[in-house]
C-alpha cells in the first residue's frame, strides 16, 4: 500500500484487511492518484486512475443528461473479478475509489467496508492543503536537462 | 490543478492537447511515446474508434525526473476533436494544468481551428476557469504539407493568436516542433508552480 | 419477488425472529428481505455471505461436504443461516429466546422449495 498523505493510510489499511480487495486506488476526480494498493508499476496506476476517473465522470454526466440524481457507485462483474467504482466528498475535494476484487471477497463486502472507509477518511482528513511556493526559481535548468534526457537530445 | 505532495516530494501535472478533429493531437502523443526511453514513460492508453478517431481520450504518463527536489510527472491527455464529442471533451479538460492547442495549418481547416478555440474557452468556463488564467501554448501542425495548402505560422498567429501566447510550427509525422511544444507548455506550467499559485 | 416476500414472512412469524433475508452468496447482496426497522440488512448480508463461503470451505476440507445449517449465538441474540441450492442463502436474525427449531424448519422449507 502506498498513500501520498499519511492520514489516508489507516482507513485504507482497514478497508484492505476487511474487504480482501485485490487492487485499490483512490484518486481525485481529475484522475490524480492519492493512494494505491496492489499495483506493481507506477505507470499502470496512473493509467488506471485516468480511466477510472473517466468512467466516473461520464457516469455523472449521463445522470445530468437524463436528469436523475448522480449515481453513487457502479460495479462491473467479470467471470472471476469484480470492479467497484464510487465517488465521495472529502475535505480535500471529491475523490474516487476504484476496487478490484476476486472470489474471496464480494460486492457486498466491498461496498460495506468502502462506506466505512469513506466515513473514516472524512473524519480524519485535515482541511485543504495550504498553498505556497513549490519550485525554486532555478527550476528551468533542471527542466531543460530533464527534457533533454527524455528526448535523448 | 497540479497535485503536489510535500511529504513524498512529488508533483503531478495534467496537460491536455486540444484542437479540432484530425489536427494531430493523437500524433503528438504517439511521437512523444516513440521517442521517450521506456523507463520514463508508461503505456499509452488510447480510447479510439476503429478508424483511429479519438473517442474519449489518449493518455500518456511521463516521468520528467527530479526538479527542484520534486519527482515530477506529467500526464498528457488528448481530447476527441470531432464536434459531436463535446461532452467527453469537456470531461477530459477538467483539472488541466496546461493546454496545448493543436491547430491544423491547412487553409481549408481554418474555420475549424477558430471554432475549436471558442469551444475550448467555453468548456473551460464551464469548469470555472478563465482561459487567460491557464498556461496555454499553440502548435501549428502539418507544416510539412505543400505551402499552397497551408498557412504559415506567422499568418496563423495573426489570425488565431490574439493573446500572443507562445506558438510553435510543427509536423508530427517527422516530429518537428513536437518536443519544443512540450517544453514550452512544461515551462509555463512549472513556472506557475514556482510563482506559488494555489495547488491541490 | 412478491412470492419471496410472502415466504420470508413465514420465517418472521416464528417467535423471536426479528428479520429474515435471502442473500446472494457470491456478491454478498440482499436479494429479498423482511426486517424490523432497526435492522440494517446490507452489512449482515455481506458478512454472513462471506462467513458461509468460509465455512463451506471448512466443511469441504474436512470431507464433510456443505454446511446445512449455521447457528451463531451472540450475547443478545442469534443469527441463523441455511444455504440453498445455487448461490443463495436464507438468513434469519433472532432474539435470544428465538424458537430455533421452528425457525430452522421454515428456513429449510424456503431453501428446499428452490428460491
Ligand atoms: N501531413 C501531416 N499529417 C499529419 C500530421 N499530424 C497528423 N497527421 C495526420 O492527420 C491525421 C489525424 O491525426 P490524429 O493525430 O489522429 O488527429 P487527432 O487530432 O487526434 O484527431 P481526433 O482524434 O479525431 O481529434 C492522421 O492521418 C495523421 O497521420 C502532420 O504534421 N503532417
Ligand atoms: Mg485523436
Amino acid at each position: 500500500m502506498r498513500a501520498l498523505e499519511p492520514w489516508v493510510e489507516a482507513p485504507l489499511a482497514t478497508f484492505l484487511a476487511e474487504s480482501s480487495a485485490r487492487l485499490t486506488l483512490l484518486m481525485t476526480s481529475a484522475g490524480q492518484v492519492v493512494a494505491q494498493h496492489g499495483f506493481t508499476r507506477a505507470f499502470d496506476v496512473m493509467s488506471a486512475a485516468a480511466l477510472g476517473a473517466a468512467i466516473m465522470a461520464s457516469t455523472d454526466e449521463l445522470a445530468r443528461l437524463m436528469e436523475v440524481p448522480a449515481f453513487h457507485a457502479l460495479s462491473h462483474q467479470g467471470a472471476h473479478y469484480g470492479l467497484f467504482l464510487s465517488g465521495f466528498d472529502t475535505p480535500r475535494g471529491r475523490w474516487i475509489g476504484l476496487v478490484v476484487f476476486g472470489p474471496e471477497s464480494s460486492l457486498g463486502l466491498v461496498q460495506l467496508f468502502f462506506q466505512r472507509m469513506v466515513a473514516d477518511l472524512v473524519t480524519v482528513a485535515p482541511g485543504p492543503e495550504p498553498t505556497g511556493q513549490v519550485l525554486g526559481e532555478d527550476f528551468e535548468d533542471e527542466l531543460n536537462a530533464s527534457l533533454r534526457t527524455l528526448f535523448g537530445q | 490543478m497540479s497535485l503536489v505532495n510535500f511529504t513524498a516530494r512529488e508533483i503531478t501535472c495534467k496537460i491536455v492537447y486540444y484542437g479540432p478533429g484530425r489536427s494531430g493531437k493523437t500524433s503528438n502523443l504517439q511521437y512523444i511515446y516513440s521517442r521517450v526511453p521506456e523507463g520514463r514513460r508508461g503505456r499509452m492508453v488510447s480510447l479510439a474508434t476503429k478508424g483511429d478517431r479519438t473517442l474519449f481520450f489518449d493518455f500518456l504518463p511521463l516521468e520528467l525526473g527530479t526538479i527542484s527536489g520534486f519527482a515530477t510527472r506529467f500526464q498528457l491527455y488528448t481530447v476527441p476533436g470531432q464536434v459531436y464529442y463535446n461532452a467527453t471533451r469537456k470531461l477530459v479538460l477538467q483539472g488541466a494544468d496546461g493546454v496545448v492547442f493543436v491547430a491544423d495549418s491547412q487553409a481549408r481547416r481554418f474555420d475549424d481551428n477558430l471554432e475549436s478555440l471558442q469551444n475550448l474557452q467555453e468548456n473551460l468556463l464551464g469548469h470555472g476557469v478563465d482561459i487567460r488564467d491557464l498556461p496555454i501554448v499553440y502548435q501549428y501542425n502539418k507544416q510539412d504539407l505543400p505551402s499552397d495548402l497551408i498557412l504559415s505560422p506567422g499568418e496563423l498567429d495573426d489570425a488565431l493568436n490574439f493573446r500572443g501566447v507562445k506558438s510553435y510550427g510543427a509536423d508530427c509525422l517527422s516530429g518537428n516542433g513536437v518536443f519544443e511544444t512540450l517544453r514550452g507548455i512544461s515551462e509555463l506550467v512549472l513556472k506557475r508552480l514556482a510563482a506559488g499559485s494555489p495547488v491541490a | 419477488m412478491q412470492d419471496l416476500a410472502v415466504a420470508l414472512e413465514s420465517i418472521t412469524r416464528v417467535h423471536g425472529v426479528r428479520g429474515a433475508m435471502v442473500v446472494s452468496v457470491s456478491d454478498g447482496l440482499v436479494v429479498a428481505e423482511s426486517l424490523m426497522e432497526d435492522i440494517d440488512g446490507a452489512p449482515i448480508a455481506a458478512l454472513t455471505a462471506s462467513l458461509a463461503t468460509r465455512l463451506r470451505r471448512t466443511t469441504e476440507a474436512a470431507g464433510r461436504r456443505q454446511p446445512t445449517f449455521l447457528h451463531l449465538r451472540a450475547d443478545t441474540g442469534t443469527v441463523l443461516a441455511v444455504p440453498s441450492s445455487g448461490d443463495l442463502l436464507v438468513v434469519a436474525i433472532g432474539e435470544q429466546d428465538v424458537n430455533v427449531g421452528l425457525a430452522r424448519l421454515e428456513m429449510l422449507h424456503l431453501a428446499e422449495r428452490g428460491i
